[in-house]
């Protein structure tokens, strides 16, 4: 027997995706075409051929999916428990984090990574599916046999890339998993009337400071600091590798490589440099002279007032300029003087509600 | 007990019902949209080299100013945020207060700015800048503001050329790069940069982007557009929207050898505040700054901490130093209401008392 209440829901769902793909469909008509090139095929690029407007589609069908399944799976009105309501919202494939970071790492990346994973199809369309070499380096003999060294170090600097990128998304992936830890946390917080969440926008934003909170933590991590490295570094050496075999290829072509120009341009720069310095007049290296003076002054300044006093700096507030909503404060080095202030009890809070000035002057 | 959600479904298919009309009536405004213009406040071009740019700004008001003010932007991003839009321009605020302004646009690199160096931008480029502008004014020294890297760069050119600047003006500049909270700083320490460079050239404005949109993932790639669709009825707002998104994307390159030093010696060595810095072979030493510096930060800065600005403090010679913390962040201090209400009166007071 029908459900109309279900039926409802899926003609309301089947509109509303009707409707969202005509908007997405008209904005993409907005985006000028490329230009067919029978001779040549461009390499692997987003559907629409624009990051922003790519990354922005994402971004909000991921939400527009969110709120229609958390809608339509009736989550939103289980009064039950709400820990198992909130697996519910958040749970399913259409959960808005798995899009947000989904976006970050097809965007701008795209120079980033694609490269080598289509340099990857290539390898394993022309017979090196198998990575030759990764697992562990095999020797190589015969006229090919920098070929083969060069495609053995290819393959493991690919395999090397790999697991860094693997490394890199387990901890995205902990991030997204602390994420609805927190979220947890801040809606037990809420669980009293007048302080209850009422609508899936409030629950959406909620859950955004909550993995923004959680990828923070994670992304300030040593373990992750060391990820991100190994990930940038493990992906340039595919890369440096890749651009050396098509310079090999471009020299016995008998085309200009990168290498070549980029040392040209190296050469140039040098000159405009030793130009400059030929025209500069005999004045401007007095005035090295003399700056280079002042700075010894400088350093001699600091160090006698090293030794003068071992005193921390301190502050002493002044009343504030007459702006409307800044305040200003003083701020001494001078240590006695600190001191004194200090003793007699003269600091003050220094701290406005609104932006604040802070000076300190020296005699 | 209550529970924490309380969502009424039917309410929930309203909201969905109501984001679909609000996408649907959007495309109304968003079709034939044309690119939204900056503030483009009237400016003459008093210098050019290369691909760079020193522009004058020719304000309607009275200049009262006795001593010019050479705005140094960073190399990431264009100088365009300093003069965004008609009623959010830092530039023009600081006209209508009296200032005298001027502003390096660095351009685009390219291919054959892959060489240029630290020493190239700041000895050499920022250095004619500088003189060209004294030269137009008959003047020793002049007076810098410097924002993000280019405050860095500021901050180095005045430590080398002491005698050519007036009073210095830091905005959201990066000092101490390795203070806990510095994301990026954390990040790039175990890059091998030498790799990176090597393999890469200059460095694509995207990769730049994508890595600043990972600083906050889920906020910059989803949540800012969710808040979009509410204005999309709103064709003011949806063209200031515009107009920030073609800022931050519309992004140039940087120079190889300038990021490798850049990340090396900056980011990774955190050497500017080591007292270790060299720029061309010449010792940077923050205690040779020794003019009136005025240094503003955001208080709620995700790209450089506040405490990465805050640190000139205790490094810089100067025996007047002046620090304004702004609540806002790295954006918000060029373009909030706040920020027009607050920032370039304060640096107008600032330097007219050192003028």
């Amino acid at each position: 027997m029908a459900d109309p209440a279900n039926d409802f829901i899926r003609d309301y769902q089947t509109l509303a995706q009707q409707s969202w793909d005509a908007w997405t469909r008209q904005l993409q008509q907005q985006q000028p075409q490329p230009t067919v090139n029978p001779f040549f095929t461009p390499p692997p690029a987003p559907a629409s051929g624009n990051d922003t407007l790519e990354r922005t589609l994402a971004g909000l069908k991921g939400y527009f999916d969110w709120m229609q399944g958390a809608a339509a799976s009736g989550a939103a009105a289980q009064p039950v428990d709400w820990r198992q309501q909130l697996q519910q919202l958040f749970g399913g494939a259409s959960q808005p984090f798995a899009q947000a970071f989904g976006g970050i790492d097809s965007a701008g990346a795209e120079g980033f990574s694609r490269q080598w994973q289509s340099w990857l199809q290539a390898a394993q369309h022309s017979g090196f599916g198998d990575l030759p070499g990764a697992q562990a380096p095999i020797p190589a003999f015969g006229l090919n046999r920098e070929q083969q060294m060069q495609q053995q170090a290819m393959s493991a600097a690919v395999l090397a890339s790999l697991q860094a990128s693997a490394r890199y998304q387990a901890l995205i992936q902990r991030a997204s998993q602390q994420g609805m830890q927190r979220l947890q946390d801040k809606l037990a917080e809420h669980a009293e009337p007048g302080r209850q969440i009422d609508s899936l926008k409030a629950l959406y934003d909620l859950w955004v400071d909550s993995a923004e909170e959680a990828y923070a933590e994670v992304a300030m991590s040593d373990e992750f600091r060391e990820a991100y490295g190994e990930m940038v570094n493990t992906q340039m050496r595919v890369r440096q590798m890749q651009q050396q075999q098509t310079e090999q290829m471009c020299q016995q072509l008998g085309v200009p490589t990168r290498t070549e120009v980029s040392s040209l341009g190296e050469r140039l720069q040098a000159l405009r440099r030793e130009f400059r310095a030929s025209q500069t007049p005999a004045s401007a290296d007095h005035a090295d002279e003399i700056t280079a003076l002042r700075r010894d002054l400088a350093a001699l300044k600091r160090q006698v007032a090293d030794r003068a006093t071992a005193a921390p700096v301190a502050e002493k507030a002044t009343p504030a300029r007459p702006s409307p909503s800044a305040a200003i404060k003083s701020i001494s080095k001078a240590p006695a003087k600190a001191a004194r202030t200090a003793a007699a009890g003269k600091a003050k809070p220094g701290a406005a509600s609104k932006s604040r000035i802070s000076s300190r002057k020296r005699k | 007990m209550y529970t924490p959600l309380r969502i009424d479904p039917t309410k929930a298919l309203g909201d969905i019902a109501t984001f679909q009309r609000k996408l649907a009536a959007g495309m109304g405004h968003l079709r034939g949209m044309r690119e939204p213009e900056y503030a483009n406040t009237p400016r003459e071009l008093v210098y050019s080299e290369d691909k760079l740019k020193v522009w004058h700004f020719t304000g309607h008001g009275k200049t009262t100013a006795k001593t010019p003010l050479l705005i140094v932007y960073a190399l990431v991003n264009t100088v365009w945020m300093t003069d965004l839009q008609a009623d959010r321009s830092m530039v023009r605020n600081l006209l209508e207060q009296g200032e005298d302004v001027y502003l390096i646009d660095w351009g685009y690199p390219d291919g054959a700015d892959r060489w240029l160096t630290l020493d190239d931008y700041i000895n050499g480029y920022l250095d004619r800048c500088v003189d060209a502008v004294r030269q137009r004014h008959d003047l020793d020294a002049i007076n810098l503001l410097g924002i993000c890297q280019g405050g860095a760069f500021s901050l180095c050119y005045t430590a080398l050329h002491p005698d050519k600047v007036k009073n210095l003006i830091t905005m959201v500049t990066p000092v101490d790069f390795h203070t806990p909270d510095n994301m990026l700083s954390h990040w790039c320490r175990s890059m091998d940069v030498d790799l990176f460079v090597d393999t890469m050239g200059n460095i694509p404005a995207g990769l730049m982007n994508y890595v600043y949109l990972t600083l906050k993932p889920v906020r910059l790639n989803q949540q800012k557009y969710i808040g979009m669709v509410d204005i999309l009825d709103n064709p003011t707002e949806l063209e200031n929207f515009l107009r920030m998104e073609r800022w931050i994307f519309d992004s140039p390159d940087q120079a190889g050898e300038a990021f490798r030093q850049f990340i090396k010696d900056f980011y990774q060595g955190n050497k500017l505040v080591k007292g270790t810095l060299e720029i061309g072979g010449k010792p940077v030493d923050l205690g040779m700054v020794t003019q009136p510096v005025l240094n503003i930060f955001a208080e709620q800065d995700h790209l450089v901490p506040p405490d990465a600005s805050r640190a000139l403090g205790k490094h810089v010679g100067t025996t007047d130093y002046t620090q304004l913390a702004f609540k806002g962040g790295h954006i918000g201090i060029y373009v909030s209401g706040r920020a027009q209400r607050e920032v370039p009166p304060a640096i107008h007071q600032w330097l007219s008392a050192r003028n």
